[in-house]
């Protein structure tokens, strides 16, 4: 029987222990999973906080309700383990937030001036996000950097919805405070 | 201050374009990681507590794995009205899933969810990764833009090879955009300007998912001719005809 095993199936099947159920949801979700706790500050170590986040969340499968996307879900878990690592880390997470070289692009320093400069003001802005508090820039991570709704925020850090919208807007704010003097002429009219 | 609303538009903007430039380092295959935690644990949970002697312990622990293993092999092999899970992997953007058994033979009017025909220029505004265009075909004789812009299909009507469709996607970002069935043997590892790309031989079955891991089941359909898959940093394309892959791996290299 040849048809598309959703995550709905893939987690009943998982729950009654079947690991290769088990292993399309791995396989399905390991990029979004090693992005979001790359960029939410497990950095070198994502991998292993991958690692970790799909056994717990096998482990915990019976407390996924069936019909909620699976996503935000393991995100969840993936975030936990992210904040567990940078703790016992103690030294603030060295950021791993780093623009692809704009070279490798294709866009050389010598490119047309227009996309050097897009290239410039986006490099001052990762800059600006590296420097704000850290759930400042968690709550920026997830809303734009992995492109999570405001709920699916929420539900990922763990916060409630409100705490994402205030956190938000005081990150976008801070962020005008560290680049508006010598940016905001650019990056409204760019 | 007066535009402080236009500006946080701008910014949140810059943000997300922002974010699909930043640099992460591609992750390990955990599949069999996991998978092996996993059978561990199984076997923890039947090993009675406490051992005698560090050697009957490590001898008990082996026997119970292999009959453990054993067992789930068995219960895996004969589900009852399950499609069967065979070895899956990932690659840019498209979960192959390869299954023993006779072909598939699933509907041919199957579309994407929200599909939009619109011009090339419109549909670069539509999406948020390059579009790139095989030099090879020249401009397609349509473009669709589906699911809230997150793929756009070249589609070229007329070719030397019949009907052929490029569909891209930002399969660098984000997990699954597509899932395929396929065979055994039918998969090749092949180069596409420099990088790593597969080649499926034949149809095969071809499903789209959807942003929440759900399958778009008017989206299932058997595939045409032979497929391409490749990627660049910025997007993940497949090629689909009735192509050779030599055919396929030059209209591959000349897209940009």
């Amino acid at each position: 029987m040849r048809r598309a095993i959703d995550d709905a199936e893939a987690v009943t099947r998982a729950r009654e222990g079947d690991l290769d159920a088990y292993a399309v949801l791995v396989t399905r979700y390991t990029l979004r999973a090693h992005r979001a706790a790359f960029l939410l500050g497990a950095g070198e170590e994502a991998d292993d906080v991958v690692q970790e986040a799909f056994v717990k969340a096998f482990r915990h499968l019976s407390r996924f309700r069936v019909g909620e996307p699976f996503g935000p879900w393991l995100l969840r878990i993936v975030s936990n383990e992210t904040r567990n690592l940078t703790r016992s880390r103690r030294r603030r997470a060295a950021l791993a937030l780093r623009l692809c070289t704009a070279e490798s692009d294709g866009v050389a320093a010598d490119g047309p001036v227009d996309e050097v400069l897009a290239a410039d003001r986006r490099a001052r802005l990762v800059a600006a996000v590296k420097t704000l508090p850290d759930r400042e820039r968690q709550v920026l991570v997830c809303r734009y950097f992995l492109d999570l709704s405001e709920a699916e925020t929420a539900q990922v850090l763990e916060w409630p919805i409100g705490s994402v919208k205030s956190r938000t807007s005081r990150a976008l704010n801070r962020l005008r405070g560290l680049l508006v003097p010598e940016e905001r002429d650019r990056i409204s009219n760019g | 201050m007066a535009d402080r609303a236009g500006w946080q538009r701008a910014v949140e903007s810059e943000l997300r374009a922002v974010g699909r430039e930043l640099e992460v380092p591609p992750p390990r295959d955990f599949t069999a990681a996991v998978r092996q935690r996993l059978e561990g644990q199984a076997v923890r949970r039947r090993l009675p507590a406490g051992g005698t002697g560090a050697l009957r312990h490590r001898l008990v622990w082996r026997a119970a794995l292999a009959v453990v293993v054993a067992c789930l092999a068995v219960l895996i092999a004969t589900p009852q009205g399950r499609a069967a899970i065979i070895h899956v992997f990932r690659f840019a953007g498209v979960e192959l899933r390869q299954e023993p058994g006779p072909a598939p033979s699933p509907g041919n009017s199957a579309s994407l969810p929200g599909e939009r025909p619109m011009s090339l220029e419109k549909a670069r505004h539509q999406v948020s990764f390059p579009i790139l265009v095989p030099a090879a075909l020249g401009p397609p004789g349509e473009v669709v833009v589906s699911d809230g812009g997150r793929v756009a299909s070249l589609i070229y009507f007329r070719t030397p090879y019949g009907q052929v469709r490029m569909d891209e996607f930002a399969g660098q970002l984000d997990p699954v955009y597509f899932q395929k069935i396929v065979n055994f043997g039918d998969v090749t590892e092949v180069e596409v300007n420099g990088t790593k790309g597969l080649w499926i031989k034949g149809p095969h079955v071809l499903v789209y998912i959807t942003r929440d891991g759900t399958s778009a089941a008017a989206s299932a359909r058997l595939t045409t001719g032979n497929t391409l898959i490749w990627g660049t940093r910025q997007v993940a394309l497949r090629l689909e005809g009735n192509l050779g892959k030599t055919a396929a791996l030059a209209i591959a290299n000349s897209a940009h």
